[in-house]
């Protein structure tokens, strides 16, 4: 135990430590203070603009509505298809893992210029769907059009996230109970999932905070027509017109917190199903 | 009577045959013992009738019922895995109670069957247990308390006790028996332990390269192995060609010998002329408890010889030079 503790050691953790000061600590510790500076003087002012503005408020109404409702999604299809492909050997299961990889790093312009080519006004997917007369119209530059886009990497980093946490789960045990008359439906809901639960709420954790802090594909897709946070930052830190570096560093605080609190939350839940 | 039938099982991968033309019967309350190295096919054979995996042809019959096209839940078949495959979130009373949940009995009924199986592996006081609080050899008494609250028709066991420590496996080895003698119930185990084949198994099947090379008792196998493949693979008999045997009795002969080393005896017999006498070297001495072995040589061959310790006798050391007699009725030709 001693040598786990003795002063050369610590040293050892010393480039690490400092990298996290340098990387984390310092630019965090620069947001927070800017944060309640307002027209050259401390203050609460920015929170209380936050707080205050309805338009503030819609921006992260948004933003959760977006990253919770593609989170699930991300969540079900991911888990679903990670499942599916546990009984695919080979050839199909590399393919499918391939294709999530790409999925999973095809955000921001090329993400956005797909789904233009794809569903925008004269996309190929809506021509066709309105020549067969299923749809009126669909504007892909909405919420609807970012949950669409969300959804591709949400869903192809569920997968690639959930699939080596499966692989925890032996066939044996499948084998077992599949023997004894449990089906593969209950076996998931009774065994397979219980069993990777504290996984599954650290995966969802993440994808909720990958779509909370989405910026690349939001702008390239519908620019700053659709209001969420990470839009409204980037504006008011680079905004010819409405400039307040400061008010920005408030909504990063604050889009912190609501990143801080399923944190809190899962690692709560977890603690109290110590196994 | 047959309760298990195989017949003609077939099976290939590829290019690769798994199993081969397997036939095989198992009377009711028999245990079975499939033994045979890794990559014999006797796991394989073991799925299949489980029906985790599919044969490409042959019949399956248990109890008079074709069984090779159902679902493995309808087969009315338990199995024991070696990795014991208990569900780890559930304690060993929810692990026992969650295939009788699927069949709709009574909460009571099923904790009435739950006690009987737990009194009947010793483990009442771990009912409430989860798996990562028991040993080794008490998960693999859960997953057979699993298997067994079903009262299933046939009972399988793919290496049961290949996971476990050797002290441990003795034992539950000793307490599979009496359970399997306890409920009657016909059972196929699988091993490559050559050991646990002759002490568990009422018949033994010896496979080899997707087919099975012998179907025998224990004695049977282990003194009449049915050819080569089997007599090296059962024990660590002598086996000698035709020539080395020949030239050991100073006789022609035309075929191998199987002869076990304790079938050798120390010390010149009476003129006996059905026995032969040998004169060897000991090589080699090595007491072991009860029992010494030596490895001795006589005209060029070598060949091991085993023999009975005694308290008040000292055994032959190497370098010296001694009679050992073999009676051919002790030796089995192929």
């Amino acid at each position: 135990m001693s040598h786990h503790s003795s002063p050369a050691m610590k040293l050892l953790a010393a480039p690490f430590l400092l990298m996290l000061a340098g990387l984390v600590v310092w630019p965090l510790a620069t947001v927070l203070i800017d944060s309640f500076s307002k027209s050259g003087a401390w203050s609460l002012g920015n929170y209380a603009e936050i707080l205050m503005s309805a338009y503030y408020g819609q921006s992260f109404v948004n933003s959760l509505l977006i990253s919770v409702l593609t989170t699930a999604i991300g969540m079900t299809f991911g888990f679903l298809i990670a499942v599916g492909l546990r009984y695919r050997k080979g050839g199909t299961r590399r393919i499918a893992m391939a294709l999530a990889n790409i999925g999973a790093n095809l955000a921001g312009v090329p993400l956005a210029m797909a789904l233009v080519f794809l569903l925008g006004l004269n996309g190929t997917l809506t021509l066709l769907l309105k020549a067969s007369g299923l749809i009126d119209t669909f504007n892909v530059y909405s919420l609807t059009g970012l949950i669409i886009a969300y959804c591709y990497f949400q869903i192809a980093l569920a997968v690639l996230l959930i699939i080596p946490v499966l692989d925890a789960i032996e066939a044996e045990l499948e084998e077992a109970a599949s023997l004894i008359g449990v089906g593969t439906t209950r076996f998931w809901l009774r065994v397979g999932l219980p069993v990777v639960g504290r996984q599954m709420i650290a995966i969802t954790t993440l994808l909720f905070a990958n779509a909370m802090g989405t910026y690349a594909t939001t702008l390239a897709l519908t620019s700053t027509s659709v209001n969420v946070v990470t839009i409204r930052i980037s504006e008011l830190v680079s905004g010819d017109v409405f400039s307040d570096p400061n008010l920005a560093n408030a909504i990063a605080m604050a889009l912190l917190l609501v990143l801080v609190v399923p944190i809190v939350i899962s690692q709560l839940l977890l603690k109290g199903d110590k196994r | 009577m047959t309760h298990l039938d195989l017949s003609a099982i077939g099976m290939r991968y590829g290019d690769n045959v798994i199993l081969d033309g397997i036939d095989l019967s198992v009377a009711q309350g028999e245990m079975h013992v499939l033994l045979g190295p890794s990559g014999c096919g006797k796991t394989t054979l073991l799925r299949s009738i489980a029906g985790l995996v599919q044969p490409d042809r042959g019949a399956i019959h248990l109890a008079g019922r074709a069984i090779e096209k159902l679902h493995p839940k309808d087969r009315g078949i338990g199995m024991v895995f070696q990795h014991y495959a208990l569900f780890p979130n559930m304690t060993v009373r929810q692990n026992l109670a969650f295939g009788l949940e699927q069949r709709r009995l009574a909460r009571r009924v099923i904790d009435d069957k739950i006690d009987t199986v737990l009194e009947i592996v010793s483990l009442q006081d771990k009912a409430d247990a989860r798996p990562r609080q028991l040993s080794g050899g008490q998960k693999q008494r859960v997953a057979l308390a699993r298997a067994l609250v079903l009262e299933p028709s046939l009972l399988l066991l793919d290496e049961p006790l290949s996971a476990l420590d050797a002290q441990i496996r003795k034992r539950l080895r000793d307490e599979l028996k009496r359970i399997q003698r306890q409920t009657g119930l016909t059972s196929i185990l699988v091993t490559h332990d050559q050991d646990e084949a002759l002490s568990l198994g009422d018949r033994i099947s010896v496979m080899n390269k997707s087919r099975i090379a012998q179907t025998a008792s224990g004695p049977e196998i282990f003194y009449r192995p049915a050819d080569l493949f089997v007599a090296k693979f059962i024990g660590n008999a002598n086996i000698l060609t035709s020539d080395e045997f020949g030239r050991l009795i100073g006789r022609e002969f035309d075929r191998t010998a199987v002869i076990h080393p304790h079938m050798f005896k120390i010390g010149k017999t009476s003129s006996d002329n059905s026995v032969f006498d040998i004169s060897a070297r000991v090589v080699e001495a090595g007491p072991a408890g009860n029992v010494v072995r030596y490895v001795m040589r006589a005209s060029g061959i070598i060949f091991n010889v085993e023999a009975q310790t005694a308290m008040n006798a000292a055994h032959l050391v190497a370098g010296t030079e001694a009679i050992v007699t073999i009676d051919p009725s002790n030796a089995h030709f192929l």
